[in-house]
């Protein structure tokens, strides 16, 4: 009976190669289109907030997901952030080992429900900390992109 | 509490070409390797030696194709592999002035099922028409598979160019 026929030689296996072209485009919605250009043109990282709890939200949403209702105000976060959480990278996404190891790390903000992943600078792995103050270092010439922040630095009182 | 019901916004093309949105660009490599399979990959090796393989249940007599090892009628594994002829008739086909990825065409394509003779009603492969008129195609046409030049095969469906008119 066939069911019990099995390839058994390696070089018997057929596999079919292909590719799959596949490309996007990803617009923000409502609340990410305003966070980017507020980003783009303001240098600002910008939450949305229920004008009924009073959560703001980062990245920012256009509704509150504790009271169903719509967060139309939108605010400016307070720096400095800090590190929630970090991870030290030292492969890239191919699995290959990179030259430089970049540190990623979750960034809360005072007073704000969520918070932002993006690396760090101007910082050694082993000087980084849980709970260490950070902000947020802009580029020149923005483009509505999360790398319009260049990284997060540590934070130096002026 | 105020609840509004957003309707969502429409976009053109004008918004993306003129900046009035912000968008991200990406294509990601979606790239695969797809086992073939007991069957399949007898199959795709009779391409390559220029043969149509099939498959026949010995409880149902259905000879299928393109082969498979287990049968759906019966609940049991198939039986036994069948040497097909490489000629058919039309069983339903399409006259096609646009390519699969959205390009118009002056000189259309004929994508048909064939049914391959030696296997049972119903069954065969989907596979290109050329050499014949478009309006001349019709149900229950006979045609021959033409085949790539031995050297150039590789194990492909792609190594029947097409099928022809008899």
């Amino acid at each position: 009976m066939g069911i019990i026929e099995k390839i058994n030689r390696n070089n018997d296996i057929v596999f079919w190669k292909g590719e799959i072209p596949v490309e996007f485009l990803y617009t923000a919605g409502v609340a990410g289109e305003r966070f980017y250009r507020e980003l783009r043109d303001s240098g600002k990282i910008v939450g949305s907030k229920c004008s009924s709890c009073r959560s703001i939200y980062l990245p920012p949403r256009i509704y509150c997901e504790r009271c169903f209702t719509e967060t139309d105000e939108f605010v400016e976060t307070e720096t400095p952030g800090e590190v929630y959480t970090y991870c030290i990278i030292k492969y890239d996404n191919e699995g290959n080992r990179m030259e430089r190891e970049e540190i990623y790390a979750f960034v809360r903000f005072p007073g704000v429900t969520g918070g932002l992943i993006h690396r760090l600078g101007e910082i050694s792995p082993e000087e980084v900390n849980i709970g260490m103050k950070v902000e947020p270092l802009f580029k020149e010439n923005r483009v509505g992109h999360i790398d319009d922040i260049i990284y997060f630095k540590p934070y130096r009182e002026k | 509490m105020k609840m509004i019901k957003y309707g969502g916004i429409a976009l053109k093309e004008r918004d993306f070409k003129e900046g009035r949105v912000i968008v991200f660009r990406d294509a990601p490599k979606a790239k695969y390797l797809w086992d073939c399979g007991v069957a399949i990959s007898r199959f795709l090796k009779g391409l390559k030696e220029g043969k149509i393989i099939g498959r026949r249940c010995f409880r149902c007599s259905r000879v299928m194709v393109p082969p498979r090892m287990f049968c759906e009628v019966c609940f049991r594994g198939t039986d036994e592999w069948v040497e097909l002829s490489d000629t058919g008739r039309v069983n339903t086909y399409s006259i096609c002035y646009v390519t699969w990825d959205m390009i118009r065409i002056k000189e259309p394509q004929i994508p048909a099922v064939i049914e391959i003779d030696g296997a049972s009603r119903g069954m065969g492969i989907l596979h290109l028409i050329s050499g014949v008129k478009p309006e001349e195609v019709h149900i229950g046409m006979k045609v021959r598979a033409h085949w790539k030049r031995e050297e150039e095969r590789t194990g492909s469906i792609r190594d029947i160019l097409y099928f022809e008119p008899i």
